[in-house]
């Protein structure tokens, strides 16, 4: 049966309800799983008042693949192919995680040129990830020039990136006790260099974006998270510090170097839009002179190793843990529980997206749904992170 | 007060600017990319090195290596006795499943397999994704030999056990004063 629904002003606008208003239904409304305003395989179903949204519902899932039960068959050394998967555009963070449970249960040094290199390769994917943020969230509020600057940004990193490991997105370049292979010679150099390069061509992303009026139009005022609704839902990251909640593993639980290095934790009041987007950009500054700081370490270290010699077949003891580190969308949380097999027999994911996304159904109800693409984009998740 | 739209005529200025410098834009099939010795494109296979140990096929997160062999028997020498040994038939690695770790790589004893930074080998046919040993093989002569590492990195112990060893054989011939004269 075909019920015509009036949703708005229009066809149905001589319709008039008893208390004298326009007669109107509600309209369900699905953005996704195949939508172009969504990344990916992210569903919402927003329950529509003309152009209001008055419910919404994130439906998580269409991307799910496993990657816990899958890590339960797999060693130490083929979780890494998968840990680094779920979220692909941090993949050195995550592959971090594992190494880092894995060492704390076998009680493990790690080699001290390791952790400083570890340090400087996650702050070096940060920035790489936050460059694909700053530039896609303009597209989706109409601007594609600032895509073409930040893919420029990205290529000059991935290209260190790659020399060292080999890889691209997925570096796959942790090893339980250090790193895969030691720094190719010379790569201390160009490193810096393109870390310079990066740095010195970030105004042009700033003077695109951050002072256009037509973003600032779309962003200002718009979706605002409260701290309340950040400790409710479990939001991190950048997303919870645009919203004045202070807090960073990286200061406030360090681990690798972090203890060493002057941290500074990049925070906004407004929890809106356009401070999520503001705290991204500062972080990205941070992250360059964090990445710098450990060049200089690097360069100063003793000679030595940087990895550990390992056994045949590594197995973890019997035992449990909960290791989690600021990844740059959020805390990145693995809790690993081994019965002394040389695969994990629990290895729980906590994923930044999952939990960041879930403020969408209460953040939504409310806003219009142009700004919906806005609040969407601004909450900088990976579908994959969401669903695993 | 701000004059409105001096925002976007900042944005345009650095469009502008950067009309005036040369583009970065790769000129890919026309120029190919130059690309590290670490990059992972695709996996060379040694064909003489490989003993059908099957770690690599065992090791690989989602099997997509496959080999098969049968057992030779190698006649007796005068006065020995006959041994056996594995012959590869078959070793083939399906691309279209690899997750491009290099585990394989890594778990191998034999140094068989090797990373190459080759990468054209597009399909219009998955199954033609999947190389046999043959075309594994071919790989190999576009493998390019390791970077050299960071001087602060650890010398490989591979030159502390050869050093050791030449000394080990150099020491009965010579007293172990004059090495160095030897040398020169």
């Amino acid at each position: 049966m075909v019920t015509e629904r009036i949703v708005g002003m229009g066809a149905g606008a001589d319709l008039v309800d008893d208390g004298g208003r326009i007669a109107t239904q509600d309209m369900v409304l699905n953005i996704g799983p195949q939508h172009p305003s969504t990344h990916g395989v992210l569903r919402l179903r927003i329950t529509l008042d003309g152009e209001r949204i008055v419910d919404a519902e994130p439906i998580v899932g269409y991307m799910h693949r496993g990657a816990e039960k899958l890590f339960e068959v797999r060693d130490y050394r083929q979780i890494i192919v998968l840990a680094n998967r779920h979220d692909w555009l941090s993949a050195f963070a995550n592959e971090l995680g594992v190494v880092l449970a894995a060492e704390r249960m076998l009680g493990m040094d790690v080699p001290v040129r390791a952790v400083w290199a570890r340090t400087l390769l996650a702050e070096l994917n940060r920035v790489l990830n936050h460059l694909m943020f700053l530039g896609s969230y303009p597209i989706e509020l109409g601007a594609i020039t600032p895509i073409f600057y930040a893919f420029r940004e990205r290529e000059t990193l991935q290209a260190v990136m790659e020399e060292i490991s080999g890889g691209r997105m997925h570096y796959m370049f942790n090893r339980v006790g250090g790193l895969k292979e030691d720094l190719p010679a010379g790569w201390l150099g160009r490193a810096r260099r393109a870390v310079t390069d990066v740095r010195s061509r970030l105004p042009d992303l700033d003077r695109l974006v951050m002072g256009n009026e037509i973003f600032l139009a779309r962003t200002k005022g718009v979706g605002i998270i409260s701290p309340e609704m950040v400790a409710a839902y479990g939001v991190s990251g950048p997303i919870a510090r645009a919203s004045g909640v202070d807090f960073d593993l990286r200061r406030d639980e360090p681990y690798l170097a972090y203890g060493e290095l002057p941290v500074t934790v990049v925070t906004r009041t407004d929890g809106d839009c356009l401070s999520r987007f503001q705290c991204l950009f500062e972080q990205l500054q941070v992250s360059l002179d964090l990445a710098d700081a450990c060049l200089d370490r690097l360069g100063s270290l003793p000679p030595g190793p940087i990895n550990t010699r390992l056994p045949k077949v590594l197995k973890v003891p019997e035992g449990a843990t909960y290791a989690w580190t600021e990844n740059p969308l959020g805390i990145n949380g693995y809790y690993l529980v081994s019965k002394g097999d040389k695969t994990p027999w629990r290895l729980k994911l906590r994923s930044a997206s999952f939990n960041n996304i879930q403020v969408l159904g209460e953040l939504l109800p409310g806003a219009l749904i142009a700004d919906m693409v806005a609040i969407l984009g601004s909450m900088f998740f990976v579908v994959g992170d969401i669903d695993k | 007060m701000r004059l409105p739209g001096a925002g976007l005529a900042k944005g345009l200025a650095v469009t502008m600017r950067t009309m005036t410098k040369r583009s970065v834009t790769d000129q890919y099939p026309d120029v190919k990319p130059e690309l590290p010795p670490r990059s992972r494109g695709v996996i060379a296979l040694l064909e003489e090195n490989c003993t059908v140990c099957m770690l690599c096929a065992r090791e690989c997160p989602d099997w997509c290596i496959y080999i098969d062999s049968h057992k030779e028997t190698i006649p007796a020498p005068e006065g020995g006795r006959e041994r056996q040994r594995n012959v590869l038939d078959r070793f083939a690695i399906d691309f279209s499943l690899c997750m491009y770790c290099g585990i394989c790589i890594e778990a191998c004893p034999f140094d068989a397999l090797f990373w190459s930074p080759e990468f054209e080998y597009a399909e219009f046919d998955i199954r033609n994704m999947t190389h046999e040993k043959e075309r594994l093989g071919q790989w190999m002569s576009t493998v390019p030999p390791p970077p050299a590492v960071d001087g602060r990195a650890e010398r490989p112990k591979e030159l502390d056990a050869a050093r050791k060893a030449m000394e080990k054989a150099a020491a009965p011939a010579a007293p172990p004063a004059a090495p160095v004269e030897a040398a020169e």
